[in-house]
């Protein structure tokens, strides 16, 4: 019997959060892991907070994964990574990508953005093993920055405990399937994130 | 047969496709749009009408109508829709049906959508109908082939309900062929005993018939085997779940065994409905066990049901739920509430914080108002409000702006801070109406968009004809219903109806409602709006003014070209007066100078319109 496996992953509308929670769920498809994959996007357009839970293992699962119950935590934005520390489960793998998205209260200095280190610090406390991506690390593929979500899917396949769940060529087997449209652009991004070896911090 | 990944609500879809129905009627609302939504992304499917109704009031009625002419039929909506269709729908109920009539319905615990956290089995229990309930993907997939099935055998509408974790997630379904509707010319039967009201021996007959016809829905439920018992230790704990929370419980006991309880062979039921009760199985539950704890979200229906049990039967069973305190009625549940069930059946204690952990992390996490998006045409009409105030010398905070539901709603947000409220579809034209027969004296404002004032606006806007209410009212109509995902409405443009629909023009339909002053204007011409609003504040009497421009993301998906804008570096000043008043995401902040993100900029040109400097230029398209 396949183990429960649970990856909570957030983000904003537009970052492509939810691509990664589809090509994962097809991928378990694929090889016949059962999933239950729930997105939730409420009202979100461009800029919303955007979130998605994946639970692999059992066809029998709730779509909600408990506080503190998450195998692998994925934010894709430093302000939105602070919802997610009360996901974690002791000793899970977290991957923070360092987008920074402000908003105009920000730029008005009515609200202050959250500090790398503070954001850092308190995915530690949590227990996590915590791994950095910045999107200086992203790579441009015939001229064009790659897309950053596919650039982490690769990243997350190599340095966390998903490379348990899926190997490289069956995520980039998803993409031929499910995503053919940017398809060179795309692996070369996943292949990319893949080659990154990350330190946990 | 085909296995795919699909959601919650494209399982009620394909099941309704393969038990044939032969209707599909709906108004759009989280959490339940995308079982029409995905239909209509398809080619058609001939012999079957599908439509977005203009209510879900008239949603029913369509579908019930098609029942009654021996055809299936499924109704969809969100379950503040339901609450609009319900004074058809308990008639429907008491009259029954002959063709299967499936009415799906999907809550939302935990308000994911921003509306009432209501829990629709109240609705089912008020009007003796069947509520399926299934707790998953492939679940919702089977119950509706099985309701169309269990309303003809019962001849009454079968709810199905769902949430949305289980509307909205996405899990791998084996899914069937389409099977054609029944193509045989209908033939209604009169019969005005069934199908009438006025008449109270007809009405007493139809309310008794409607609860017997319960009754045999329970019985064949029970014979199906669709609530599943299990009876483990004897004198031990039992847990009954329902809908989405049953597949937490064998998480939830793990998560007790954790927290140091120690596990025993627990009796479960797991129910398919709580409507009608199980009540032969929570009997043999009441029999069996010491404990019972009823895992249920929102109300406690099937807790009160226990107990009412319990007191008929004289069983000394302690129950564990949301009348005793343990459990709560706010919010979505996970196995961590099972957990908390199981604890205190077990009388040990459960470290409450682990339901709230994480929070204050997350709470120093930057706030992000929902606002409207880059060139969203109602950024124009909170601004022109916003000025026209300024303009007669009032403050913000003593002109009355009622608002409507819908993408319109967002002028309550920053940097707009425009409209006041927001009650049920169409409410904001009664509630200005309200305010002045109150006495305000003061001017008043409604604003609604176009899609919500066809659904149930209109009744309002006459009752304001009717009475001359001194209020303006914005007709907010970027032609789409747009905040549910972009549905096509009777206002669309023509040239995107479906084959067959005409367009119903907005502007010709209010003209002809009786408005005497009547505006039409343009929210990306600030100055423009700004003018209309104005007079509107000089004259007594009702005033409506259409804002009409299309929806920013449909103008942008089918590359209606509006000329980009950029800053003269030169000109800027940095005083940022374009981000604080428009709130627009393609305006980012410089050191020395705003600029225009080129792939966020819809070209509404209304930061270039605020700019003291007049820094802001349209580009040549």
């Amino acid at each position: 019997m396949q183990k429960q496996y649970d990856i909570y992953i957030v983000g904003l509308g537009g970052q492509g959060v939810l691509t990664i929670g589809d090509l994962l769920a097809q991928a378990g498809l694929a090889k016949d892991i059962p999933v239950n994959f729930y997105p939730r996007k409420g009202m979100s357009q461009r800029g919303g907070f955007v979130q998605g839970q994946l639970r692999f293992g059992s066809s029998n699962v709730g779509a909600s994964i408990p506080r503190k119950g998450a195998d692998l935590v994925v934010s894709m934005e430093r302000s939105e990574a602070l919802k997610c520390a009360g996901y974690c489960k002791p000793g899970c793998d977290f991957l923070l990508y360092d987008d920074v998205w402000v908003t105009t209260d920000v730029i008005a200095k009515r609200e202050k953005y959250p500090e790398l280190d503070d954001v850092k610090a308190e995915i530690k406390t949590a227990g996590a093993n915590l791994y950095c991506l910045s999107s200086e690390h992203l790579p441009v593929v015939n001229g064009v920055p790659a897309r950053a979500n596919m650039f982490i899917l690769g990243a997350l396949l190599s340095n966390t405990s998903l490379k348990e769940l899926f190997t490289l060529d069956e995520i980039i087997s998803a993409l031929q399937n499910f995503m053919p449209k940017n398809l060179e652009s795309n692996i070369a991004a996943v292949k990319a994130g893949y080659e990154c070896a990350l330190k946990a911090e | 047969m085909k296995r795919m990944m699909i959601s919650g609500n494209e399982a009620v879809a394909y099941a309704a496709l393969h038990a044939g129905a032969k209707v599909i009627s709906g108004y759009p609302g989280t959490p339940s749009s995308e079982v029409i939504g995905s239909l209509m992304k398809k080619p058609p499917f001939e012999g079957t009408h599908i439509e977005w109704s203009t209510n879900e009031k008239v949603a029913i009625e369509v579908a019930a109508t098609c029942a009654w002419a021996g055809k299936r039929a499924l109704c969809t909506m969100k379950m503040s829709g339901l609450n609009v269709a319900y004074d058809s729908m308990i008639g429907i109920a008491h009259s029954g049906v002959i063709g299967g009539l499936v009415v799906y319905v999907a809550d939302d615990p935990g308000t994911t959508s921003g509306m009432c956290e209501q829990d629709s089995r109240g609705f089912a229990l008020m009007s003796d109908m069947v509520m399926l309930e299934p707790g998953s993907v492939a679940e919702t997939y089977d119950m509706v082939k099985y309701a169309f099935d269990l309303s003809e055998k019962i001849q009454e509408p079968v709810f199905v309900r769902s949430v949305t974790v289980v509307a909205q997630s996405h899990a791998v379904v084996d899914v069937e062929d389409r099977t054609m509707p029944d193509p045989s010319v209908p033939v209604v039967k009169k019969d005005v005993n069934k199908y009438a009201k006025a008449g109270a021996a007809m009405c007493m007959a139809q309310h008794q018939n409607c609860i017997d016809n319960l009754k045999k829905g329970a019985e064949i439920i029970e014979k199906d085997g669709l609530n599943k018992l299990h009876l483990g230790k004897k004198g031990g704990i039992g847990i009954i779940s329902v809908s989405s929370v049953k597949p937490y419980v064998e998480e939830g006991l793990n998560i007790a065994e954790s927290m140091g309880w120690k596990r025993e062979d627990v009796s479960t039921l797991e129910a398919i409905c709580t409507i009608p009760f199980p009540d032969n199985e929570i009997r043999k539950l009441l029999e069996h066990c010491g404990t019972i704890v009823v895992a249920e979200e929102l109300e406690p229906y099937m807790e009160r049901q226990v107990c009412i049990l319990a007191f008929q039967t004289g069983a000394k069973v302690r129950v564990v739920g949301k009348l005793d305190g343990t459990l709560s009625r706010i919010g979505a549940y996970n196995a961590l509430n099972v957990a908390k069930g199981v604890m205190a059946a077990a009388n040990l204690p459960f470290d409450e914080s682990i339901m709230t952990a994480g929070d204050d992390v997350a709470a120093k996490s930057l706030p992000r108002p929902i606002t409207t998006c880059a060139g969203c045409p109602h950024r124009g009409t909170y601004l022109a409000i916003n000025k026209a105030i300024r303009n007669a010398k009032l403050k913000k905070d003593e002109v009355i702006v009622t608002g409507d539901i819908g993408c319109t709603i967002l002028g309550m947000n920053p940097p707009f801070n425009t409209v006041w409220m927001e009650i049920s579809m169409g409410a904001s034209i009664p509630c200005a109406h309200g305010f002045y027969f109150a006495g305000v004296d003061k001017p008043i404002f409604a604003t609604i968009g176009d899609s919500t004032f066809i659904h149930n606006g209109m009744p309002g806007l006459v009752n304001a004809v009717q009475h001359n209410t001194n209020i303006t009212v914005i007709i907010m109509d970027n032609g789409w219903t747009a905040m549910t995902g972009m549905q096509v409405n009777p206002n669309t443009a023509s040239e995107f109806q479906r084959e067959g629909d005409v367009n119903v023009d907005l502007v010709e339909l209010v003209q002809h409602m009786g408005v005497k002053h009547f505006y039409v204007t343009d929210p990306y011409d600030l100055d423009g709006m700004t003018a209309v609003l104005d007079e509107c504040l000089t004259i007594k009497g009702l005033k409506v003014v259409i804002a009409r421009r299309e929806c920013a993301i449909q103008a942008g998906r089918r590359k209606v070209k509006y000329a980009k804008m950029h800053v003269d570096e030169n000109l800027c000043i940095n005083c940022n007066v374009c981000i604080n008043t428009t709130g627009c995401s393609a305006l980012i902040p410089g050191e020395k100078n705003v600029h225009i993100d080129p792939n966020a900029c819809n070209g509404c040109s209304l930061c270039s319109q605020v700019c003291p400097k007049k820094a802001i230029i349209k580009e040549e398209i």
